[in-house]
């Protein structure tokens, strides 16, 4: 799914220059789970942003689902991002203007999928996120483990094969966290490949494998415990 | 995708009420000045368009070179419309106006009515004014001397709705036919016209008819089709030098005749002296128009610049929406949409703002302006591109940028410091100097402007001008009876004295030579002539400063009797007033039957000076006589406070003397308060422009305030947390937005001088330029943009620093 070679990114101000990613290389296969660990400012987000297609290297091979990346066009990359990519970021990122229903229907529109198709896949998915009672409140109205459920519908609507998590637990207690850790987890054994970037030992055991930076080097890469025996 | 685009602008647009509220409240009030000085312009510029064949009209006017100046003259000699008829062969047809005196009564029956604007005009009137007739037909309606055209208006007076064709009307005594009305809807006409007469009814003596120096006809040609105006121009100004001028006995002719197109008398005529039209004045028309699109430029660019700075608050959203999928040019064509929406919204919210102002315009400008959209397919298509232009120009930058986004840095940042913003602030900066600068002079002006009204309305005159009424006598027996008329009105409780005469202050005054005899040399200075009796002084209240009133018991008085208004004195160097008495001068009697008659007297004595024209004119030397054969008008001086009684008792002595004519009074301090008119208006029209000025300004500068308080989001969090107080950080962030108020008065100050120094200059008595308006201009502005400021600074530096801090 993922494969990455000595990638690169490094960030330039007036007089220093500060190497974000320095020759990693990275393989994610379909299906997987891997968590992304590391101390603040290891690149971790970067890597993310990266994978994500938000960002660009500025060295190195990096392909997506078979396709050379690095190098492409933005809006080959909005391409790819819109129909493979979902997201879950750690500060929910939902639009306060538009109601959960709408949250959850805006990749669709960009997609360009029928309004009629629209209405039954965003209800699918709010019934399966069990948050299809709240379809039409505002995100300020909903607890943080509820926002954090229609971020996560809103990046599986279109069935994305890859979902990038942000530290996706970051901002909610721990039963929150935990449920949202089972949602990631199921979306997985569905099939999607997930990789998330996280602070807690905890959540990474969800994963199957983890890596850990430090300093834009992958200095570790292991099994979970859960996968290791 | 637009429904999703139109739901979340207008819900952005509730959620910020007060913001949206500002933004669209901003560019309704500038597109309500656009559209309403549209609708003044437009209508300017349709004056006389309605006329079929207009565009091969022209008036003869002449550029008359006198003892002073260059004058331009609407009114020429009748010869003008035989010559270029019978000698120009590319002129198809011509026709004459007569000037003349204001109103006649017109009768029908018991009915009386004082009715100005009759014209007398050639019977080719309607071949060159082609005008729609309600009754009757152009064909022969002014063919018989004794014919008469209405306008619908004045038929429906006299007659109501039927058709009065045939009927009777007495023109001043006279008997007219009535053959045709005029349909209405002459508000596009140049000449304000009530009634029509052959000019044959005149009854203008033949030889008259044929002065090349009798400048009292307004004359219109005709042109034939394919004709070049500037030939027929020059060969008339060929003509006039080598056929006419030559013949000329006794007298010189000092005019260049020219000829002006239709459509250019309206608008283009403000300097001629003596016309009949309804003048509009193409500078203001030019000024209009660039205020309005200064007024639009400005309320965009402030648009703009809300909607820039507030969206610099939904860069999360942009980041988020790109995230998911959202391409540049989707991210745009949201924005665009956003701002047409909003924009949509102030149209139509100016749409009705203006069908609600247009009549308050309408009656200040004495037009009758429409606005209706339905009936006006070009208006609405303008509104329409109007609000597809502006929405996009004002979405088009907030578009570009924000769609340039990068996710990964919105996301992570709650605050943007993207460069661009920064690069554009000269502009910004500027465009706040330029409103700020506007918003000065328009209260430097409006206090000007004020006082100086003021002074015109309050300023002493030199006499009393309250509590007099005012009226022309009528009729040959109040005229020839003036004297007993007179002692019946002395009569009247309440009337404190009467004046019979010619040359009351605000009303017509003649000027004449004055002779005045030194050293054997007889020198001629023109002044004001005062045709007076022995009342006029006490009436007026008139201060002598030398000398002694008329007094009807000294015979030589009437005939062997001046005084002098001291600026005569000054003038004529008879040294201090008392040193005038007694002083020889002599004045060529009006009189059709001696023209060399020479009345000759002495000075007896000396008035104060008194404004008896307005306060535009310099005094003039000015002499006061008694001449029976002038007096025409009268002035009665109430006393007491009931005027209602000794107004009726005015008007029973009238009916004694004159019961066929009605009274037609008015009171004397109304003649001055209408000379300034055009002042007033003036005055309201400064302080309107002034408060639109200082809120647009202030719109711009909040705009302003916003997005640096936006920008600056972090650091103010990090001195508050580093121990900055409140007043500290609203100091910091007021600073540099005074210092622009500051620039924007040092702008606005010598431009303000000097246009005011100007507009004063046109006025003989005027007060000092008021140094304080600057000042309180200044301080204004200041208070007004610190107030503005002030609000988003106040709000930043309250905001909870670890708010902003935390997304870091």
């Amino acid at each position: 799914m993922i494969e990455i070679e000595n990638l690169e990114k490094i960030y330039r101000t007036d007089e220093v220059q500060t190497k974000a990613l320095n020759n990693v290389t990275l393989r994610v296969a379909e299906g997987e789970f891997v968590a992304i660990m590391g101390p603040s400012g290891c690149g971790k987000s970067t890597l993310l942003n990266i994978l994500g297609l938000l960002d660009e290297p500025d060295g190195g091979r990096f392909a997506f689902a078979g396709t050379e990346v690095a190098q492409t066009s933005e809006r080959r990359r909005a391409e790819l991002r819109k129909k493979h990519i979902g997201f879950v970021f750690q500060s929910f990122n939902l639009i306060e203007e538009l109601t959960v229903a709408e949250n959850v229907e805006l990749p669709l529109i960009y997609l360009g999928v029928g309004a009629a198709e629209r209405k039954q896949k965003v209800e699918q998915v709010l019934e399966k996120m069990q948050i299809m009672h709240r379809r039409n409140h505002f995100p300020q109205q909903l607890s943080g483990g509820q926002q954090q459920r229609v971020a996560v519908a809103r990046a599986v609507v279109n069935s994305p094969r890859l979902i990038l998590a942000d530290e996706p637990t970051g901002n909610l207690d721990s039963s929150n966290g935990n449920e949202v850790m089972e949602l990631l987890t199921e979306l997985n054994e569905g099939g999607t490949t997930i990789i998330m970037v996280t602070h807690s030992e905890h959540d990474a055991r969800y994963a199957h494998r983890v890596i850990r930076l430090l300093d834009g080097q992958v200095v570790l890469e292991n099994l979970t415990q859960a996968f290791s025996a | 995708m637009l429904k999703n685009y139109l739901l979340v602008a207008y819900r952005n647009l509730v959620r910020h009420k007060g913001f949206s509220f500002l933004n669209i409240a901003g560019l309704a009030l500038g597109l309500t000045a656009c559209l309403l000085i549209g609708l003044f312009v437009h209508d300017e510029l349709q004056f006389d368009k309605f006329l079929p064949g207009g565009e091969r009209v022209y008036r003869v006017y002449t550029e008359h070179t006198g003892k002073d100046a260059l004058e331009t003259y609407s009114s020429v000699s009748p010869m003008f419309a035989p010559t270029l008829r019978q000698e120009f062969p590319e002129v198809e047809q011509t026709m004459r106006i007569l000037m003349r005196a204001s109103t006649s009564l017109l009768e029908v029956g018991d009915k009386k009515i004082y009715v100005e604007d009759g014209l007398y005009v050639d019977s080719t009137f309607f071949g060159v004014f082609p005008l729609a007739f309600k009754y009757g037909s152009a064909a022969g309606a002014l063919d018989a001397p004794t014919s008469i055209v209405l306008t619908e208006n004045l038929a429906k007076r006299f007659f109501g709705d039927g058709n009065p064709v045939g009927r009777e009307l007495k023109v001043d005594k006279s008997s007219f036919l009535v053959t045709g009305v005029l349909r209405s809807g002459l508000s596009k006409f140049h000449l304000n016209v009530n009634y029509l007469v052959p000019l044959a009814a005149a009854q203008i003596p033949p030889a008259r008819m044929k002065a090349w120096g009798w400048n009292q006809f307004f004359t219109y040609a005709k042109l034939k089709p394919g004709t070049d105006v500037r030939q027929t121009e020059a060969k008339l100004q060929a003509y006039i030098n080598e056929k006419v001028k030559p013949t000329m006995v006794g007298e010189e002719l000092n005019d260049k005749p020219f000829l002006q197109p239709l459509h250019d008398v309206h608008l283009y005529s403000a300097a001629f002296k003596f016309d009949l039209s309804v003048r509009g004045n193409i500078t203001y028309v030019k000024a209009l128009s660039f205020i309005a699109a200064f007024i639009l430029l400005i309320a965009g660019f402030n648009f703009v610049n809300l909607a820039t700075a507030k969206s610099m608050q939904r860069a999360r959203e942009v980041g988020i929406r790109k995230t998911l999928g959202a391409s540049r040019q989707q991210l745009m064509g949201q924005f665009l949409s956003e701002t047409v929406l909003l924009t949509l919204v102030s149209v139509v919210l100016a749409v009705v703002l203006t069908a609600l102002l247009l009549p308050s315009l309408n009656e200040f400008t004495g037009k009758d302006m429409a606005f209706d959209l339905l009936r006006n397919p070009e208006l609405l298509g303008l509104l329409a591109v109007l609000t597809v232009v502006v929405g996009l120009v004002a979405g088009f930058y907030p578009a570009l940028v924000l769609s340039g986004f990068q996710p990964v840095k919105v996301l992570k940042s709650a605050v943007v410091t993207d460069g661009i913003f920064g690069r554009v602030q000269w502009l910004r900066h500027g465009l706040i100097v330029v409103q700020f600068a506007l918003s000065v002079f328009l209260i430097i002006c409006a206090i000007v402007v004020f006082r100086q009204v003021s002074y015109l309305h309050d300023k002493d005159l030199g006499f009393n001008r309250d509590q007099i009424m005012f009226f022309p006598m009528r009729g040959q027996n109040m005229s020839q009876h003036y004297e007993t008329f007179k002692n019946e009105l002395a009569q009247v409780p309440g009337v404190a004295s009467v004046s019979i005469g010619y040359g009351f202050p605000g009303d017509q005054v003649a000027g004449d030579g004055l002779i005045v005899p030194t050293d054997g040399e007889k020198k001629e200075y023109g002044v004001t002539q005062l045709m007076v009796d022995y009342d006029y002084i006490r009436t007026l209240g008139l201060e002598l400063v030398a000398g002694r009133d008329f007094s009807k018991e000294r015979k030589t008085d009437k005939d062997q009797a001046f005084i002098l208004n001291e600026t005569a004195v000054r003038e004529f160097g008879f040294g201090a007033p008392d040193q005038a008495l007694g002083k020889t001068v002599q004045w060529e009697v009006w009189n059709d039957k001696n023209p060399d008659s020479l009345k000759t007297g002495k000075v007896i004595g000396v008035v104060r000076d008194f404004h008896y024209k307005s306060l535009y004119d310099k005094l003039e030397p000015a002499v006061l006589q008694i001449f029976p054969g002038a007096y025409w008008k009268v002035a009665v001086k109430l006393k007491g406070d009931n005027l209602s009684s000794s107004v009726d008792g005015v008007k029973q002595v009238w009916g004694r003397f004159s019961p066929e004519s009605p009274i037609e009074y008015r009171f004397l301090d109304q003649n001055f308060d209408d000379m300034y008119k055009a002042e007033d208006k003036l005055k309201s029209l400064l302080w309107i422009f002034t408060g639109i000025a200082i809120f647009v300004g202030c719109l711009g500068l909040f705009g302003l305030a916003t997005y640096a308080a936006e920008r600056r989001k972090k650091e103010i969090g990090i001195r508050k947390v580093l121990g900055a107080s409140v007043a500290t950080i609203v100091g910091l962030l007021s600073k540099e937005f005074l210092v622009l108020v500051l620039v924007a008065a040092l702008i606005a100050f010598p431009a303000a001088w000097l246009a005011m120094s100007r507009w004063l200059q046109d006025f003989a008595y005027r007060i000092d330029m008021p140094l304080w308006a600057f000042l309180a201009a200044g301080l204004t502005a200041a208070a007004v943009a610190f107030i503005t400021v002030g609000y988003q600074a106040v709000r930043a530096a309250t905001a909870n620093p670890v708010n902003n801090l935390r997304a870091n």
